[in-house]
């Protein structure tokens, strides 16, 4: 589904990611872990289609397309979602119609009709149910004024009714104490099936003891350093990233 | 100190021309009234961007465009005033400077209500005419008003008696036909809250779209003690027309007075909102200014705090776009005597082109030492972050780019209390910032 190549993106001059290679198949989990700095939010943010960012060198393919060459938009429509690690307020939005905008664009590309009002609100009461949020969320202003949990909460809202073919999570479990962890993990757990991926990048071990993921890679200084099964996770738990570090050394 | 600014050939003309087919000729009060506004204006003409408070609007294609007084009202379709007129509304309707009996609808009234044209019940009316009339409005030398009051063919007159509560509001529609082009429209509004009485009105400015014209509007308000007035004003002229208009209130003891502007028409436009505040009185001035293509659009508001206890609460937010240009100069004055003065004033700017621009000049002048003054402007451009936020998740560029738009002026629309008014703001709104399956009922 995703192939990143040699992947090379500097910033301001400065070299942020120093030729990642990853491979993700269809349905697969793979978790990215490493350090602050190692990289990790600016390549959520390189699949996303965020500007800022020079890609010197590599380049990413999406179910055999070129994803740099697409707009935010376009990867949106494609199936590409970013479920960001600071999810932005927009006051004066309301989130109803942020989720019907963002379906309907999706469903357009798709040559889809646009679905009904009542069909719409009927779904995505359902799914904000499963997410435990309260409907009155539904006409409050995207994310104005949510506390840091429930900006996470409705990320994974959106996620679901959007249902995107790859899934990037930038550290979706910072901020969320273990009851709201536990949810979105439930949420992300649900959306889980052989033709959806995910990608969840974390500092933390914590989120993958909810969710399961097939591969754990570690990012250290723009790099994959090393690729491994959920133990992986686990052994950076316990050792820190200070051992990446002596590892990227040696 | 105003400058000296002679009117041209074609406007001193239309001053000194005979008046004696205008509206209340054989009164002898009024006639001396619109004699020293003569004067005044042939001395003064209408106001040069040498002048302080004009600096930043050049009305000069006003006076190259020489628009005359209409000789009656022009046609207008059923469609249009049907578009125009606010449900669940007392209505009275001018055109083209005039009042049409026949399009109007006023209803039924508590007792004591005067909602007359000033044309229809000034026999009746005299009293309360002239009591109200050229009584707030500010004693310098303003140009438009002096033309105002020299020539006003019509207008409105409300009164509403004491510790009566009307409870639809009373829309007065003012329209400029399709016959209107190169003419002028003139009306007076005259407008009085008596002790603790409590109703709102709702001006509204509409034209046939291509239609050039000039709408030169003074409304005059009276807020006495305890009552509580809101004042709406809705310009939704032609793109090509021109739109000088004034609200210029007093407020009582413990008085309370609501003012909404809401600005979308016109190639050229001008509002003035001024209140004088009494004692613990309460003044509210909101406003939404939209300029798109060429328009230029001035906001004016003079809050004067005249007294002690009083508190004012002013926010103005305006979205320019294309090469328009948008104007806001907000003016707090605080006299000596109004200790305990809260005052609060802010401006808000979007701009969504590069070519547009905002001159925001905030005024503050405070001559009391016990009181509270909060003022703030600023102006900006859409939030790149909040841009790439809504297109990750589907949303194109020019959608997004509505989107927050449409978000930033909704915060001043979510004040409107009236329905049928909110979709009339809404409806201006959303034609320009197209907003693809929306629910009104969602925002």
């Amino acid at each position: 589904m995703l192939k990143i190549e040699d992947l090379h993106v500097s910033v301001e001059g400065k070299e942020i990611l120093r030729g990642i290679n990853l491979e993700i198949g269809k349905g697969e989990v793979h978790a990215i872990m490493g350090p602050n700095g190692s990289g990790k939010s600016t390549l959520s943010y390189i699949l996303a289609g965020r500007d800022g960012y020079n890609i010197t060198k590599g380049r990413v393919l999406f179910n055999g397309k070129d994803l740099l060459e697409m707009s935010v938009e376009e990867r949106a429509w494609a199936g590409v979602f970013l479920a960001f690690q600071y999810p932005v307020e927009v006051p004066g939005v309301s989130n109803i119609y942020f989720l019907k905008a963002a379906l309907n664009g999706i469903r357009k590309f798709n040559g889809e009709s646009e679905l009904d009002a009542m069909d719409f609100i009927s779904m995505v009461k359902g799914k904000m149910k499963d997410l435990d949020m309260d409907e009155k969320f539904l006409y409050r202003a995207v994310n104005e004024g949510f506390s840091g949990g429930e900006k996470k909460r409705n990320e994974v809202l959106q996620m679901s009714v959007l249902e995107p073919a790859l899934c990037v999570m930038d550290e979706t479990d910072s901020g969320l104490d273990i009851d709201a962890l536990q949810i979105v993990a439930e949420g992300v757990n649900r959306l889980r099936n052989p033709e959806r991926s995910f990608v969840l990048i974390t500092h933390y071990q914590r989120l993958l003891d909810y969710i399961k993921p097939d591969y754990v890679h570690v990012l250290a200084h723009g790099r994959v350093v090393k690729s491994g099964g959920p133990e992986l996770a686990l052994e950076l738990e316990e050792q820190g990233y200070a051992w990446v570090d002596e590892k990227v050394a040696s | 100190m105003s400058v000296t600014h002679l009117p041209n050939a074609h406007y001193a003309g239309l001053i000194a021309a005979d008046k004696s087919e205008l509206l209340g000729h054989d009164i002898a009060w009024l006639n001396s009234l619109r004699e020293k506004a003569s004067s005044e204006f042939a001395d003064g003409g209408f106001p040069s961007p040498r002048e302080e408070e004009w600096r930043y609007t050049n009305i000069s294609p006003i006076e190259k465009s020489q628009f005359s007084l209409a000789a009656k009202a022009g046609a207008v379709d059923t469609e249009f005033l049907k578009d125009v007129l606010l449900d669940d509304c007392h209505h009275l309707v001018f055109v083209d400077g005039f009042y049409q009996a026949s399009l109007s609808s006023v209803g039924e009234l508590p007792e004591g209500i005067v909602v007359s044209a000033i044309s229809t019940g000034l026999a009746e009316n005299e009293s309360l005419v002239k009591s109200l009339l050229d009584s707030v409005v500010s004693t310098e030398a303003l140009g438009f008003i002096n033309f105002n009051t020299a020539l006003f063919t019509d207008g409105a007159v409300v009164s509403i008696e004491e510790n009566t509560k009307v409870d639809k509001p009373i829309q007065l529609a003012f329209i400029s036909s399709k016959d209107a082009d190169l003419s002028l429209s003139n009306c007076r509004n005259l407008i009085i809250a008596k002790e603790s009485s409590k109703a709102t009105i709702i001006e509204t400015y509409n034209g046939v779209e291509g239609s050039c014209y000039l709408t030169n509007v003074v409304t005059e308000v009276v807020v006495e003690p305890n009552a509580n007035l809101s004042h709406n004003r809705l310009q939704a002229e032609s793109l090509k027309a021109y739109h000088m208009g004034g609200v210029y209130s007093r407020l009582d003891k413990n008085a309370i007075f609501s003012q909404y502007n809401y600005t979308f028409g016109a190639v050229l436009s001008r509002a003035e909102v001024h209140a004088e505040l009494g004692e613990a009185s309460d003044c509210t001035m909101d406003g939404l200014y939209i300029g798109m293509d060429h328009q230029h659009i001035d906001n004016h508001t003079r809050v004067n705090h005249a007294q002690p206890h009083a508190v004012s609460n002013e926010f103005y937010k305006g979205i320019m776009g294309d090469r328009s240009r948008g104007v806001f100069q907000g003016r707090i004055i605080v006299a000596e005597d109004a200790q305990k003065t809260d005052a609060k004033m802010g401006n808000r700017n979007l701009l969504i082109s590069d070519r547009a621009e905002v001159d925001s000049k905030p005024q503050l002048e405070i001559y009391a030492d016990d009181v509270k003054c909060a003022h703030g402007v600023t102006v900006g451009q859409l939030d790149d972050t909040a841009i790439f936020y809504l297109r990750s998740r589907g949303a194109d560029e020019q959608m997004a780019k509505n989107m927050l738009t449409f978000a930033f002026a909704n915060e001043m629309v979510e004040r409107i209390e009236f329905q049928p008014l909110r979709i009339k703001v809404l409806e201006q709104l959303l034609e320009r910032f197209p907003q693809e399956g929306m629910k009104i009922e969602w925002l």
